[in-house]
């Protein structure tokens, strides 16, 4: 037993103090900054009245936010235990790695001789853009296959937005997003490896990602926020806002499947679904008819399943409420 | 303080000593130990002897330089089957900075290789033989070419039987006989002579000729992987001289075989098992020694048992460590000659698959059988490395390799893919890696793979973007 609190007090402490997770104290800190600069400047506001909207108690102790610290708790003890079976990206790349070695189009090592800098560039861009447009097409996917939807409502559930929010995810559409991971890192590791040797290596900054780096400090957790930043029209062709996300969390109708990007817009550009932000007031979660969805913690982790599987069946004794989203 | 507390306190130092000698703490070098014999009345005091294993690792050092240097099939049968002539140690020889006392096998001890060899089938070699004709069988070959090097079929002999024989006789012998069925009660006991007229008792004598196929030398355990590697490389007189006679004595003061392969591998600082092993033979023998020449309780036999198993499972993984590196080897050999290399490149990567196939073979003389496991691991290394197209004498040739022999003992071939054999190399490699747990992983060609993982972090991230 305490072998398992040990564990679990680990991997939250991870959560918070690692640089490579998105809730890292200061990248958390960098939001907080960003946060009271944007609200000073753009609602003219003192730095006093900016922190007290900012630390909003009606958004931070609702019980949004109060059903998210739950699930991230549940999520984080479930996902310890579940750890040693998951699928890992050196399985993939292991096994992707291993079949080049049985084509001919792309001869191993062929890029070997290449300089390091030129490699390990390549490497980081590619990564950054593969990862990137895999993590919209499984948004996607998660929106628009009713099986799945039904799962992801439980992310879209959340009424108010915090950081924290980030993390309120279905257990199952956890081990998908896992299992997107897996795949993205070791078909890339694997092709990578395969081109260039050995020597192919990612640029990092304080061992993160450069590009993870620098779109953690500039605020990626504002994306589950109040605070309402919003980037110049250009640059929100290229660049999703933190107010874009928010509009991708609308109950409004008008803004339903909408923004399924996470760094880039330019592939919600490319398949119809960008929407640049508005300063309209937002509200956020599913909806009156989906009231039954949050009663509990455990309608939240059960209701998925039982609506999916109906899904799946086509076993609908009654039409369902609250699918109202679907197209 | 009164008599009694004082009196207690050396009872409890006592004690512990007593404990720490019992569990070998403070004990690292094996031997001396005493003659515990029950009615032995001769002028011996130390009870340990394995010069027969000595003379048989001086024979194989010597058998390899021998076929190295086309010393001719007499010469070289001599370090195989032994000989009453005499018989120079080829391997170490004296040298100003590395003087060893001995230049003559037969003074050490007057044995052979051959009847220790491994009896049972070896169906990782074509010609399906026991592991003592592959022996002989790569022996009368390697003196039909020069140096024991055969370009055409992809063949190191000097490679293939020292690597081979390291496993097919001293692990062989050291594992599936002395650890293993000497140890059982009835067998070789503690309370009477190894043989009629020894000084030392059976069990101990047992445990003794395992330590000597180990190849480890007496004080090794005292000493940093890098000066047990420098001993065996003939490099430090000083660390290798524990009595300081300034000669090194070839049956306590050197390192052999897979002793030296261990403390290369440790050399890396992830692995331990050159110390690992020595330190349980050691502890093992003083077991044995405190018996005092009666036969093992159930207790004391469980306990060198255990000793024996610590010294067995990482023994093995020495051996498995091996066959990963020269995997690696191999596989970067063939990216090289892929690329065009020169007849240098190719007789490297020759030397390299001979040591792929003698260590790999050994793994299959313990005292278990691998079954699929075994299957598995010659499938992948198949019976010989990839040759024609790939080497520079034959790059007009279709890539072929050894696939059998026919009835006139000549090799016939099969054509082999480049690319479909350095994908088996990898395969080997995460093969010894989940089955064998190897740790140092020298040339692991997965490596970048396990670095990239590591960089872009574990993909345990459940977050909802």
């Amino acid at each position: 037993m305490p072998e398992i609190i040990e564990l679990i007090f680990s991997d939250l402490s991870a959560q918070f103090l690692s640089p490579r997770k998105r809730l890292f104290v200061g990248y958390l800190a960098c939001a907080f900054c960003i946060a009271v600069l944007w609200v000073c400047v753009v609602n003219r506001t003192s730095l006093k009245t900016a922190i007290a909207m900012i630390f909003a108690p009606a958004i931070w102790l609702s019980r949004s936010s109060l059903f998210d610290v739950i699930c991230f708790l549940i999520n984080r003890l479930l996902f310890s235990l579940l750890r040693p079976v998951l699928l890992t990206q050196i399985t993939v790349a292991t096994l992707v790695y291993q079949l080049l070695h049985l084509q001919v189009l792309m001869p191993i090592g062929a890029l070997e001789h290449v300089n390091y800098w030129i490699a390990a560039a390549t490497f980081t861009v590619f990564y950054f853009i593969f990862d990137d447009f895999s993590r919209f097409g499984v948004h996607y996917l998660m929106h628009r296959v009713p099986a799945l939807w039904e799962f992801h409502k439980f992310h879209h559930s959340a009424e108010t937005l915090t950081p924290l929010t980030v993390t309120r995810t279905h257990p199952i559409e956890g081990l998908m997003f896992l299992i997107r991971t897996a795949a993205v890192q070791g078909l890339t590791i694997a092709l990578f490896v395969g081109l260039f040797g050995s020597k192919v290596d990612l640029i990092t900054i304080y061992g993160v990602s450069i590009f993870g780096l620098i779109f953690h400090s500039l605020g990626s957790n504002l994306r589950h926020s109040h605070i309402a930043i919003r980037y110049p029209a250009a640059l929100e062709q290229i660049f999703i806002s933190p107010a874009q996300h928010q509009l991708h969390h609308s109950r409004d109708p008008r803004h339903y499947d909408r923004n399924f990007g996470v760094v880039l817009s330019i592939w919600d550009q490319l398949l119809g679904s960008f929407h640049p932000s508005t300063d309209e007031e937002i509200s956020y979660g599913l909806g009156p008819a989906e009231a039954g969805f949050t009663k509990s913690v455990w309608s939240m982790y059960w209701l998925p399943f039982v609506a999916s599987f109906r899904r799946l069946t086509r076993f609908r004794p009654r039409p369902p409420k609250g699918f109202e989203r679907l197209r | 303080m009164s008599k009694l507390t004082i009196l207690a306190g050396f009872v409890l130092v006592g004690l512990m000593s007593t404990s720490a000698m019992a569990d070998g703490h403070g004990n690292h070098v094996y031997g001396p130990f005493p003659v515990t014999l029950k009615g032995y009345s001769g002028d011996k005091t130390n009870s340990v002897s394995y010069s027969g294993q000595v003379g048989r690792q001086l024979l194989h050092n010597s058998l390899k330089k021998a076929i190295g240097k086309n010393a001719g099939l007499d010469t070289i049968n001599s370090y195989f089957n032994g000989s009453d002539e005499e018989l120079p140690i080829l391997d170490p020889v004296s040298s100003e900075k590395f003087m060893v006392d001995h230049s003559n096998v037969n003074d050490i001890s007057k044995t052979n290789l051959s009847g220790k060899a491994y009896k049972g089938d070896i169906s990782g070699w074509p010609g399906g033989m026991s592991g003592k004709e592959v022996l002989a069988s790569m022996i009368a070959r390697s003196s039909e070419v020069d140096g024991g090097y055969d370009a055409t079929h992809g063949y190191d002999y000097a490679q293939l039987v020292s690597k081979f024989a390291m496993g097919g006789i001293f692990y062989h012998q050291a594992c599936d006989n002395y650890l293993d069925e000497k140890l059982e009660a009835n067998n070789k006991p503690n309370n009477k002579p190894y043989k009629d007229g020894a000084y030392y008792t059976g069990k101990e004598h047992s445990w003794d000729e395992a330590f000597g196929y180990w190849g480890a030398a007496a004080h090794g355990a005292t000493l940093s992987p890098e000066q047990n590697y420098n001993i065996a490389k003939k490099k430090d007189m000083v660390s290798a001289d524990a009595n300081s006679d300034g000669v090194v004595n070839l049956k306590s003061e050197m390192n052999y075989a897979h002793a030296y392969y261990a403390s290369a591998f440790d050399k890396g600082g992830k692995t331990k098992y050159y110390k690992t092993i020595t330190q349980a033979f050691i502890d093992g023998r003083q077991v044995i020694a405190d018996a005092k020449g009666e036969a093992l309780s159930d207790a004391e036999r469980n306990t060198i048992m255990g000793k024996a198993r610590v010294i067995c499972s990482n023994w093995e993984k020495v051996i498995a460590e091996a066959v990963f590196k020269y995997a690696g080897s191999v596989y970067g050999d063939l990216e090289k000659l892929k690329g065009g290399g020169d007849a240098k490149a190719y007789r490297k990567y020759v030397k390299h698959w001979g040591e792929l196939k003698g260590f790999a073979l050994s793994l299959h003389t313990s005292h278990q059988n691998l079954g699929e496991l075994g299957r598995k691991i010659d499938g992948l290394i198949k019976f010989g490395p990839v040759v024609g197209g790939v080497s520079p004498s034959q790059i007009s040739m279709n890539t072929r390799r050894v696939d059998g022999v026919d009835e006139a003992g000549n090799f016939t071939f099969q054509d082999a893919s480049v690319d479909e054999y350095m994908l088996y190399m990898l395969r080997l490699q995460k093969l010894m890696e989940d089955e064998f747990g190897v740790v140092a992983k020298n040339n692991d060609k997965l490596a970048g793979i396990s670095n990239l993982a590591e960089k872009l972090g574990s993909g345990e991230s459940v977050e909802n973007d």
